[in-house]
């Protein structure tokens, strides 16, 4: 079973890891991808940043976001691969997913606070609804189990 | 200044402006850490913060410019077709043309002076409908650029963030600056006189179909550009992926 991990930094992803080490517990043969998407930067900024340092930057910026996932995930000694993609967030997760024949999502939910609670708890909402793929939502209290 | 406060006008400005800041000026920020980047460790915070100074600066001067400009006969009118410019430009997506070739400095001045004139090329979307939206009250035009400074500081991933999750708000903006500009037409000092005798709620007609205009035109040209089925940018990575291979 191929699973992927949408990452951005925050406590979200540890607990998806968290949830996806405990899956493999279960299914040991669990193919694991961890994807961070970059927002990418439009308007003027890109008429003064070449396409390389533009790159450079997200992928600097993505491994950043891919960082405590990997640790966490070399730490409890699993294979996996990951990956960095610029896009509208939620509609990458869900083409990434599609176009590369996963078998499951799994995201965590409501890992920030305040405004940017808001913001990103509906990237795994916006996910879930749009994707064809089956999409795991980790919510913070199921992590502890 | 404090007897306008009182009216809704300048609360509605006050709104305007903050949420002009904010379209417009998350990319500075962008640019500064782009420009700093390469700078060694100590260096890249000073690199920084006289990057963002020199932006602050580099608005205020723009600003004050903007004003005196704005004073004069028909160029308020060349303002509202720049505005109306940079309302249908924003509404469009990302392209790959006018990559330019600033790489991160390695120098501090180096960087400094990448920052500044980025800034200044960058900065006059937002002084232009700064300017605008203030009519001429200078408080108006300082607190837009104290508004402006948290958002080059730290703004820039709140709001791609922002936009990323609300696309609504792209053409909200766009419809805002097309506002603006249609405000802008009839206060020009030409056509003053042609208008003297038409009713007072002239401007908000052109206000509004300036936003009309904007919103209809930008989404047009958006929806003729956008390319379905590119698949995903994925970025190769230099340290190969490890464990299962990448299928």
């Amino acid at each position: 079973m191929k699973v992927l991990i949408p990452v951005d930094g925050s406590e979200n992803a540890v607990r998806a890891v968290a949830h996806v080490l405990a899956l493999r517990r279960e299914t040991p043969a669990l193919e694991i991808h961890l994807l961070a998407v970059q927002i990418p930067i439009d308007g003027h900024a890109r008429s003064f940043v070449s396409k390389e340092a533009l790159e450079d930057y997200h992928r600097e910026e993505g491994l950043a976001a891919l960082a405590s996932a990997r640790k966490q995930l070399d730490e409890a000694g699993v294979a996996y691969s990951h990956h960095v993609a610029i896009g509208h967030v939620a509609d990458t997760i869900v083409r990434y997913a599609r176009e590369r024949g996963f078998d499951r999502i799994v995201m965590g939910s409501h890992g920030r606070t305040g405004l940017l609670h808001l913001l990103m708890g509906s990237v795994a909402r916006e996910v879930s609804q749009r994707s064809s793929v089956p999409v795991t939502l980790v919510k913070p209290d199921e992590a502890a189990r | 200044m404090f007897e306008s406060m009182m009216h809704a006008a300048f609360w509605l400005s006050v709104l305007q402006i903050i949420a002009i800041d904010i379209l417009l000026g998350g990319d500075n920020a962008v640019v500064i850490a782009l420009a700093c980047r390469k700078l060694p460790a100590h260096q890249r915070n000073k690199g920084i913060a006289w990057g963002v100074v020199g932006a602050i600066a580099l608005r205020i001067v723009l600003i004050f410019f903007a004003l005196q400009l704005l004073a004069l006969p028909f160029l308020k009118v060349v303002g509202a077709l720049l505005l109306l410019w940079i309302g249908v430009k924003l509404m469009q997506p990302e392209d790959d043309e006018g990559h330019g070739n600033i790489e991160g400095s390695t120098h501090l001045m180096g960087a400094i002076k990448t920052i500044v004139v980025a800034d200044a090329v960058m900065s006059l979307d937002n002084v232009i409908a700064v300017a605008g939206a203030a009519k001429g009250d200078l408080g108006l035009v300082v607190f837009g650029i104290v508004v402006s400074i948290p958002i080059i500081v730290w703004g820039s991933k709140f709001v791609l963030r922002l936009m990323d999750r609300f696309p609504a708000v792209i053409t909200l903006g766009a419809a805002l600056l097309g506002w603006i500009a249609g405000g802008m037409v009839v206060g020009d000092v030409t056509l003053q006189p042609l208008l003297q005798g038409l009713p007072g709620w002239l401007h908000y007609l052109t206000s509004a179909v300036g936003a009309v205009f904007v919103v209809t035109l930008g989404g047009w040209l958006a929806r003729r550009r956008t390319r379905e089925g590119a698949g995903v940018a994925e970025l190769t990575l230099a340290d190969a992926p490890r464990g299962a291979g990448d299928k």
